[in-house]
């Protein structure tokens, strides 16, 4: 997924506090011995239970279970036009509300049909003929081979959208209300995986041609919920689509909440008033675990977190170099210090929970000696100076860059970190003026095309996740994978790109981070695929008492 | 009228500052590293999407170019269009206007209601209880940071006791005063202590005037005194305290507004800058600046009102 997410919301002011209940309660009692006057505060306290310790009383929740869901994210919408979404939390909301061609399973490795019941290719592979079953819009009209014709070419269409993805679709047409036929003018393997993709949801034609982007305000879709009220910035209200083709939900309403701050995130799952928080801050998910009643899910994810070797800096140039950075960072250590342990040490550039990731390539070892000798086989016997770019808020990587700098600073190489603001860091590191600079990738689609156009291919438009390291052989292996169907071949040249990037190290590969949920017990069956979405898992989920 | 005689002039004032700040809010947020497109492509950035983005968005024209047109567009009340939110940026703005604007007003109003009487009475009793009392709360409630005092106020009045609700802005008159009660009160105590502070400072002073030993000894009530000469002559005095303190407010609400998810104007002035959304940046600063200095000059004028003689100071 593009854009700002995570690291967006942690340019909040991010809290110290490990225990906040607890701190708070000593600060209260800290401090009435010298207000005598101010009994209230006393009485407050004792009321607020401090004295026995501080845990969460069980709060006033219904009594049956409940019919609705309650999400608690840290950042506001920006649209619920799905061709023009880049913030994540949307793009995980929107796909409640739309549906697709067809969509990635549960664990992102595959696709489910979804408006489309079947399909089937041409002996060529440049003709896709999609049937559609009988799938009706929220407002109860139905879904026609028209409306997906006109959604796919408005969002190819779309300015700096996604159209970039289906460059080789030649035409779309609509045979008759239950066909839609792609051609292609070149064989393109990613194409199902490119339709089941959040911007190319299908929307109502008629509606759109005639509200234009007020449409979006209080959009129709056909998915398994709809918008009964939208404040972007505080509050989206979702109801269940009586007119759903699918799998009917259990619950009948969906409330999105926007908290950004952290710490009022975990207050509102302690006294029930959310179901579900997106990414509780790492220093409490040890106190959520530990409350009664409340958890931390975490979900693997497609991110991988990574740190981009700028090689017009000379030493990065040299292949010893950058193999010697990766055998001096432990990155035990680095999960533990930085990800409280919930992150895994990262061997292959790829997402780890897709299709074709080779999980036959293990992280580099820690090895110091090994480091130290490779820098003195390229010539920096006593290491270099260089500079290391992060993002000012994200504490994880701010705890990352630490652990970086002084295991660097073992094998000789003296590290500055530098903290930006999250888009002044990232034009800082896109440049090709950079040197060492913490970024991550997540995937938008689940083919292994998009991430390794980005990452392996210098003629991409990324530069290789601008390290401007540059192969042909990677780049000519990216173009074969794009263009063939057969499974086993793809497997086998996306095995040799991450192969080949594994050994070049034009990045280092630091850990893959999950998704994390605090989740209440009373909520049972909620899942984030490795693409964030967690749609499905609202059609079949149940909400408790609490 | 003299006192008001300034008016026309300082309204000129108003629409230079006005052009100035459009000036500098234009420029100076085109300085900074990371365009419209990066906030949009994040990860996914390619320089072919990025030049797409900024031929949509009007971005690849030059930026005097850009600056007229905005200029064009600004005399007809259009601030352009949202990069964000694909909404127009005064729209975007009015649904943020309302909380924020509801909020510093509550605030201010608990402010006058916590601070005039105790800082009137820690005036009179010098040392007394009140006076030590309210010291230290107050001291010690200004020294926590909003975010701080805010979490705690939570965890007592939301978390434990069930109180007030931990985050939202309520429907209706009513709701907006229930929703926005603790907000409202952890902006007010730290103001507070600065209202305090002065009008206990002028109290101390006004009582040691000489008019007031007149009035006392040509046989006025005690009490009388105090609430016809003390107290008018040192509220005077917290006006001015009270105005360049709400103007400062209006600005200054964005980490009480993010600890309570309140969709204020603070907030979104803060996201909009990490968005690079250059159309709502200019707007909600130019809206601030506006808000400040008529604030101001509301504050000058309410002290001419109240006292003849800063009319004719500040007049000719």
């Amino acid at each position: 997924m593009s854009a700002i997410d995570a690291a967006r919301a942690s340019l909040y002011i991010r809290d110290t506090l490990s225990t906040i209940d607890e701190m708070g309660c000593t600060m209260l009692r800290a401090s009435w011995p010298r207000m005598l006057s101010l009994a209230a505060i006393a009485l407050a306290m004792a009321a607020a239970g401090c004295s026995s310790g501080g845990s969460g009383a069980p709060s006033g929740g219904s009594a049956a279970g409940s019919s609705t869901l309650v999400i608690a994210n840290a950042v506001r919408v920006d649209t619920l036009d799905p061709e023009a979404n880049s913030v994540n939390e949307s793009i995980w909301l929107d796909q409640n509300l739309y549906s697709r061609l067809l969509q990635p399973n549960a664990t992102g490795t595959g696709l489910l049909p979804d408006l489309a019941t079947s399909w089937n290719t041409s002996k060529d592979g440049l003709t896709y003929t999609f049937h559609l079953g009988n799938a009706q819009f929220s407002d109860g009209s139905p879904v026609t081979a028209s409306d997906v014709v006109f959604s796919i070419d408005r969002s190819r269409a779309f300015k700096g959208g996604w159209g970039f993805l289906l460059t080789p679709v030649k035409t779309i047409t609509a045979p008759d209300p239950h066909t839609v036929v792609i051609t292609l003018s070149q064989k393109h393997a990613p194409l199902l995986a490119d339709l089941a993709m959040y911007a190319y949801s299908i929307v109502p034609k008629h509606l759109v041609q005639t509200q234009g982007k007020a449409f979006f305000q209080h959009p129709v879709g056909s998915g398994p919920f709809y918008v009964t009220s939208y404040k972007p910035d505080s509050e989206v209200d979702l109801a269940r689509n009586p007119h759903f083709y699918g799998t009917m939900p259990k619950i009948s309403k969906v409330k999105i909440l926007v908290v950004p701050d952290d710490n009022t995130r975990v207050l509102m799952l302690e006294s029930k008033k959310a179901d579900v928080i997106e990414n509780p801050p790492g220093n409490l998910t040890s106190q959520i675990d530990k409350t009664p009643g409340l958890h931390v899910d975490l979900f693997p994810s497609t991110r991988v977190d990574f740190i981009q070797l700028d090689e017009h800096f000379g030493p990065f140039k040299k292949l010893a170099v950058r193999q010697a950075l990766n055998y001096a960072i432990d990155r035990n250590a680095l999960v533990k210090l930085a990800y409280q342990g919930d992150a895994i040490p990262g061997a292959s550039f790829m997402p780890y929970k897709m299709q074709y990731f080779d999980s036959s390539i293990t992280p580099y070892p820690y090895d110091p000696a090994k480091a130290k000798s490779l820098l003195a086989s390229a010539g920096y016997p006593h290491g270099f100076k260089t500079f290391l770019i992060t993002v000012s808020g994200d504490v994880a990587g701010q705890a990352e860059a630490v652990v970086v700098k002084s295991e660097l600073a073992k094998v000789g190489i003296t590290v500055a970190i530098q903290s930006y603001e999250l888009l002044t860091a990232y034009s800082k590191e896109d440049g090709g003026h950079s040197q060492m600079g913490e970024r991550y990738w997540t995937n938008d689609i689940i083919d292994p095309d998009e991430v390794a156009t980005f990452g392996a291919d210098c003629k991409g438009g990324a530069n290789a996740f601008n390290s401007y390291w540059c192969s042909t052989l990677a780049t000519s292996l990216v173009n074969k994978a794009r263009s063939e169907l057969t499974s086993a071949k793809r497997q086998a040249y996306y095995s040799q790109i991450q192969q080949i990037i594994y050994q070049q190290s034009p990045f280092i590969v630091t850990d893959y981070s999950p998704y994390r949920y605090g989740v209440g017990d009373w909520v049972k069956g909620f899942h984030a695929s490795p693409l964030g979405a967690y749609v499905l898992s609202l059609e079949t989920l149940t909400v408790g008492q609490h | 009228m003299s006192r008001f005689g300034t008016l026309p002039r300082r309204l000129g004032h108003l629409v230079l500052i006005a052009f100035g700040i459009t000036l500098v809010t234009f420029f100076l947020l085109r300085l900074i590293p990371g365009d419209p497109a990066l906030a949009i492509l994040g990860t996914s950035y390619t320089h072919q999407r990025a030049e797409a983005i900024d031929l949509a968005l009007g971005l690849n024209k030059p930026i005097w170019t850009q600056y007229v047109l905005f200029m064009g567009r600004l005399f007809r009340g259009n601030l352009g269009y949202s990069f964000f939110y694909s909404l127009p940026a005064t729209t975007v703005i009015g649904q943020h206007l309302a909380p924020t604007v509801f909020l510093v007003i509550y605030a201010a109003v608990l402010a006058a209601a916590i601070s005039l009487p105790l800082g009137f009475v820690s005036g009179l009793r010098r040392g007394g209880v009140v006076d030590q009392s309210t010291r230290v709360f107050f001291t010690v409630s200004f020294a926590m940071p909003a975010f701080w005092l805010g979490i705690i106020l939570l965890i007592v009045f939301s978390v434990h006791l069930h109180v007030f609700p931990i985050s939202g802005f309520g429907s209706g008159f009513a709701g907006h005063l229930y929703y926005l009660f603790l907000p409202a009160l952890t902006i007010a105590v730290g103001f507070s202590t600065v209202l305090i502070r002065s009008l206990r400072a002028a109290t101390i002073a006004t009582l040691q005037a000489e008019f007031v030993d007149t009035a006392r000894m040509k046989g006025i009530s005690r009490a009388k005194v105090l609430r016809r000469h003390v107290f008018r002559n040192a509220v005077l005095a917290v006006v001015a305290v009270f105005g360049v303190n709400l103007a400062y407010l209006i600005s200054g609400t964005v980490l009480v507004e993010n600890v309570f998810s309140l969709p204020g104007l603070g907030s979104l002035l803060v996201n909009s800058v990490s968005n690079r959304d250059y159309p709502v940046v200019q707007g909600v600063t130019l809206l601030f600046a506006l808000l400040i200095v008529a604030i101001n000059l509301l504050t000058d004028l309410t002290q001419s009102a109240l006292d003849p003689r800063v009319g004719q100071e500040i007049g000719e």
